[in-house]
């Protein structure tokens, strides 16, 4: 845990080719091609020499982090925390990163998964003591894919086992209802707590390009960029514009979705000032 | 008329504009979810208070959950929600 990869700067075009949209629109799954248009253009990005963590940060070491600096996260201060529930997203009384499951709940057993339920504040904030900052998207993508193109952190096949997605526990998932069936029938069985997995547990054949461990899947990601679209004619969702210079870039997916949300160029924007869910993690990055 | 614009992502391919009455905000929000209550569930909460987590921008502006209460929606306004983690 807390291991830092060294990555090699370089120039890349960040961002997703028309064909993989092309592919997307071919593919079984439900969303509109405007869902992904905020990927495109693709655009020229050059990168300094940086580190970044090959793990997400822990359940423990945000423990340690609490226990030394008396943090107290938004969903703490708030009173609960955002879980997805037999009937949908609801404010969880309790749910916190030390109850992700609600009032009742405990991280027993989780010590080695992802810290969940902290927002871009406790996630800027875990960063800062530690010495370290939230990676950019640029070097978010440049660590997940490398210089050249993939779909995946591992590559442009898809393989079930290689992720902690929602088709790793329920198998191969096309529609939203048969994503709700799976989540219904897990709710009842074991309550609503995160489906996250430890920290590399997919490792080593699901790791990136560089090394790091659950870039696709596991817990959607912060990155300290300001939301913003690779080209104002971008074709996208008129509400993901509306959240380009609110909201901060959210990159990785998580457990919750299918494998089209964890691909390396997919982008989901987060609003920053106080949000969180039960499937909602980070790691750092530094200068080197 | 007011126009409502909703995540892509929630209609699934279907369409995201819709028409909605003008009044005070959580008043136009209610009733657009009871004309299309398809899309309740993810506007309002089990008290009929429009979810706190969803945001509202109004002709670009977003507004403060605060002045939601206080927030006159006109005839020719533009409502856009954002889901709190928008895209995907």
């Amino acid at each position: 845990m807390g291991e830092m990869l060294a990555v090699p700067g370089g120039t890349f075009l960040q961002g997703s080719p028309s064909w993989l949209l092309d592919w997307l629109d071919e593919q079984d799954q439900p969303l509109p091609r405007q869902w992904f248009g905020d990927e495109t253009p693709p655009v020229s990005r050059t990168l300094a020499p940086y580190r970044i963590g090959r793990y997400l940060v822990t359940v423990e070491e945000f423990g340690d982090f609490v226990r030394k600096t008396g943090h107290r996260t938004d969903a703490e201060e708030a009173g609960f925390g955002m879980v997805y529930g037999e009937d949908g997203w609801e404010e969880r009384t309790g749910a916190c990163w030390q109850a992700p499951g609600g009032a009742g709940t405990d991280t027993s057993g989780y010590h080695d998964h992802p810290v969940v339920h902290v927002s871009y504040r406790d996630a800027s904030a875990y960063a800062e003591w530690a010495g370290k900052r939230l990676p950019t998207e640029s070097e978010w993508e440049f660590a997940a894919r490398g210089p050249q193109f993939r779909i995946w952190p591992w590559g442009d096949s898809w393989h079930t086992d290689n992720a902690n997605t929602a088709e790793y526990h329920a198998g191969s998932l096309s529609s939203l209802q048969g994503w709700k069936q799976w989540w219904s029938e897990t709710c009842r069985q074991d309550g609503p707590m995160p489906r996250t997995s430890p920290v590399g547990a997919f490792s080593a054949h699901g790791d990136s390009a560089f090394g790091c461990a659950d870039m696709g899947g596991n817990v959607y990601e912060w990155t300290s960029t300001l939301s913003a679209l690779y080209a104002e004619d971008a074709v996208c969702d008129p509400t993901v514009r509306t959240a380009v210079g609110r909201y901060r870039v959210i990159r990785g997916g998580s457990w919750m979705n299918f494998r089209y949300q964890i691909r390396c160029s997919e982008r989901m924007h987060g609003d920053p000032t106080g949000w969180s869910s039960f499937a909602h993690g980070f790691r750092c990055a530094d200068d080197g | 008329m007011v126009k409502i614009i909703l995540p892509a992502g929630w209609t699934e391919g279907r369409r995201a504009e819709f028409d909605g009455t003008e009044g005070l905000l959580p008043d136009v929000i209610r009733q657009f979810a009871a004309d299309n209550p398809a899309y309740r569930h993810r506007l309002l909460g089990p008290n009929d208070q429009p979810l706190t987590y969803v945001n509202i921008c109004v002709n670009d502006e977003l507004i403060p959950r605060y002045l939601r209460d206080s927030t006159v929606v006109q005839p020719d306004n533009t409502i856009t929600v954002i889901a709190p983690m928008a895209g995907g």
